[in-house]
């Protein structure tokens, strides 16, 4: 059992390494980046490049890789001399220091041909000096620096650079600076230390917003799965106590029909039937700043779809594994000893008949996920989903990676749940 | 279509009379075909299941001689009609025919694959999807069960985890990184069904290798190959064709759902997922024709397909 559980979980390791990899190259690969895709096709050459460079985006793919993965700090704190420190201000800001030699924490920035120092004492204290000296000069006669900007990148400086730098600032537009950093390294901790870094598409951090995301996301599969469960593990076992009966018939014919249809089509016959004709709920969802709980009238739509989909795919495992049960040797053994019908099928054929559904059903968590996906775009649900649809769209590498590990782990892990289970509930392999 | 019907028939395993050229002879042939075509008649469901697939597929070759409109032809005095005497489903936003687009649309599916703006190659892109991943995964499957040993374990381990990937993931990965065009979904299909080729013909080929007929072909010299393709293929067909069945089912519902995404047939091409991706925005304003009627159509194509598998499959167990 240990040893199975091992190995599940270096195929977890390994399959995240690989998509990890998968999802870099292959987005590199692919025409298209990231500027266009956010600051729309109208920037100019120079500005894109700034912008990339900004994101770091300019650096080979490996180095980006490692940066996602491990993090940036530690390479950029060896270009500094400093080693360096994430802290969170008071409003909830993460922002990126240096440790000054006496341990004061430290930044900087360009003001002409002037390098600024900013130290900071306390939370409200923030003292400015000059700090020419850190100037370093190199055997061409240029100096440079590298040091900590106000804006969590190391940067290097160069003395008397007058490269050209656009920052665009959401809502106002375009900023233009002369005497920027001629190379930036974002500070991130990396994936593995549990910081996937900024979004490039919304500059927030990824770890925040898919939180939340995750959070919706879990809602609407948790309470679809609560309905569908109980409902459609009975309704099976009712279709497949008698064979070829039209109760049968009725409910394996329908479920199939529910569980082939693709989501966005019931969404759309539930909303026009429910939303449009009915005018008993809203059609799409409208959360704002508000939890998805809040609102539970626009949750009654997707959670339906959901459990529409659902419903007819372990419907028809259970009565499947019930028909194959209720056949078995055993039953008839019971039913000749003269056992009451309701007692045979509560005791003797029901425990046997829910051990294939349960397994299956984790398994089959691996296509729920892409059920979730079109039904949160359907009714404009704003869940993991929707996020990882909009990150892939612009290309958006962090949040994209992040999301992905999300699916991947949630696959995974309820795969090795799923073994589990099965060995709990089969006892012919647990004492083995 | 017969040819799927004859292979299902075919692993009823009744007839296994086959002339010794063999290929099974024409009057022999043609029994075979009638008893399929009789099995999908002896089920009621199947028969609704195949009238619908007919439908869709008569629809879908007949349909520049359907319509008097093309899908691209926008009226712009009738944008989001409903139904009426000019045109029958009503209109898109655009004033494009909905009857004209969801015909062509199910051309796009069914029985032609457009590779560019003006080239087209016969057989639905759908179909081909499921066709390429047939061809990779049964190779595969061939070669690791035949073969076996390190070469095995590294094939099934690489497809364990792709396997593990959540399949709306590697849709997204794909398609965003390839962009959208028929060739990419037929590529986005491939990559999404080869895994479960491969298992299942692997696991066909695990059985079948032990068989006599094989150490017999391999005694008389024959290469691997020829043992593989000509001996252990034929002899697993019939699962692999009622997989294949269903598998044109999932590939369809998987354009639909890429289209409705936006990952799917470039803009002004018929394709009804994002028919409906864009009807969807406007069944609020209220207009829900262009939303409706291709997910009536897709949903309808699907579960006649299912019906159609669902049928043959508990007929030809009946025969068993």
């Amino acid at each position: 059992m240990v040893k199975f559980i091992v190995r599940r979980f270096l195929l977890l390791l390994l399959t995240m390494v690989l998509v990890s990899v998968a999802v870099f190259l292959i987005t590199e690969s692919s025409p298209g980046n990231v500027a266009r895709n956010v600051l729309g096709s109208f920037v100019t050459p120079e500005q894109e490049a700034s912008f990339l460079a900004q994101m770091g985006l300019d650096k080979p793919v490996y180095t980006r890789y490692l940066y996602w993965l491990l993090g940036s700090d530690w390479h950029a704190s060896r270009k500094v001399g400093l080693s360096l420190k994430r802290i969170k201000t008071r409003e909830g800001f993460e922002e990126w220091w240096a440790l000054r030699e006496d341990g004061a924490l430290i930044r900087w920035k360009l003001q002409g041909e002037d390098l600024i120092a900013v130290v900071r004492l306390f939370e409200d204290t923030i003292s400015e000096y000059f700090n020419n000296e850190r100037w370093q000069p190199d055997e061409h006669g240029v100096s440079s620096f590298w040091g900590v900007d106000t804006k969590n990148h190391v940067v290097k400086w160069e003395k008397d650079s007058d490269l050209k730098v656009w920052t665009f600032v959401m809502g106002t537009g375009w900023m233009e600076t002369t005497g920027g950093p001629i190379e930036y390294i974002p500070l991130k901790k990396g994936f593995i230390r549990g910081d996937p870094g900024l979004s490039l598409r919304t500059g927030r951090p990824v770890a925040k917003s898919l939180f939340i995301r995750l959070r919706n996301s879990l809602v609407l599969a948790g309470i679809a799965f609560i309905i569908v469960m109980p409902l459609a593990l009975f309704l099976g076992m009712i279709a497949g106590l008698k064979e070829g009966t039209l109760r049968d018939r009725v409910l394996s014919v329908g479920g199939m029909m529910f569980s082939v249809t693709p989501e966005f089509a019931t969404g759309i016959f539930l909303i026009l039937i429910v939303a449009v004709w009915l005018g008993l709920v809203p059609g799409a969802t409208v959360f704002g700043e508000k939890a998805p709980w809040e609102r539970p009238d626009m949750l009654i739509l997707p959670v339906l779809t959901l459990t529409l989909i659902e419903l007819g795919y372990v419907l028809r495992i259970t009565r499947a594994s019930m028909v194959e049960v209720m056949r078995s040797p055993y039953i008839r053994t019971a039913f000749l000893k003269g056992l009451p019908y309701w007692r045979i099928v509560l005791k003797h054929a029901v425990p046997n008949a829910l051990i294939a559904p349960i397994t299956v059903i984790m398994l089959h968590v691996n296509w729920l996920m892409g059920g979730i996906v079109i039904v949160e775009v359907v009714f404009g649900y704003p869940g993991l989903g929707k996020y990882l649809l909009d990150s892939a769209l612009h290309k958006d590498i962090n949040a994209l990676e992040a999301g992905a590990m999300v699916l991947v782990t949630v696959a995974v892990g309820t795969q090795l749940i799923a073994d589990i289970i099965y060995t709990f509930l089969n006892p012919r392999i647990r004492y083995t | 279509m017969n040819f799927t019907l004859n292979g299902v028939e075919v692993t009823g395993g009744k007839q296994e009379a086959i002339a010794p050229g063999g290929f099974p002879s024409r009057s022999n042939f043609l029994r075979r075909m009638w008893e399929g075509v009789s099995i999908v008649f002896a089920s009621k469901t199947a028969v609704i299941g195949l009238a619908i697939v007919l439908f869709w597929v008569s629809v879908a070759v007949f349909a520049p001689f359907l319509t008097p409109y093309t899908p691209l032809e926008q009226d712009w005095k009738a944008p989001n009609q409903g139904p009426s005497s000019t045109h029958i489903l009503g209109t898109d936003e655009l004033g494009r025919d909905l009857w004209s687009r969801l015909i062509y649309g199910a051309r796009v599916v069914l029985v032609i694959m457009p590779i560019s703006e003006s080239l087209w190659v016969p057989g639905g892109t759908a179909l081909w999807g499921v066709f390429t991943a047939l061809l990779i995964g049964m190779t595969l499957g061939l070669v690791s069960g035949y073969y076996g040993g390190w070469l095995d374990e590294i094939v099934m381990r690489l497809l364990d985890a792709i396997m593990a990937v959540p399949i709306i993931l590697l849709y997204l990965i794909i398609m965003a990184a390839l962009g959208a065009s028929a060739m990419n979904v037929v590529i986005a299909i491939t990559i999404v069904g080869t895994p479960g080729i491969a298992r299942l013909v692997r696991s066909l080929t695990l059985d079948i290798r032990t068989r006599e007929y094989i150490k017999a072909a391999e005694t008389r010299g024959e290469s691997p190959w020829y043992a593989m393709f000509v001996e252990i293929l034929p002899n697993a067909r019939g699962p692999i064709i009622v997989d294949a069945m269903l598998r044109v089912g999932y590939a369809i519902f998987a354009m639909g759902t890429l289209g409705f995404l936006g990952l799917g047939l470039p803009p002004p091409s018929p394709d009804w997922g994002s028919m409906v991706a864009k009807g969807r925005e406007f069944i609020l304003a209220g207009s829900p024709w262009a939303a409706l009627w291709p997910s009536v159509a897709i949903a309808s194509l699907v579960v006649g397909l299912n019906l159609l598998a669902d049928g043959l499959r508990e007929e030809s167990m009946r025969y068993q």
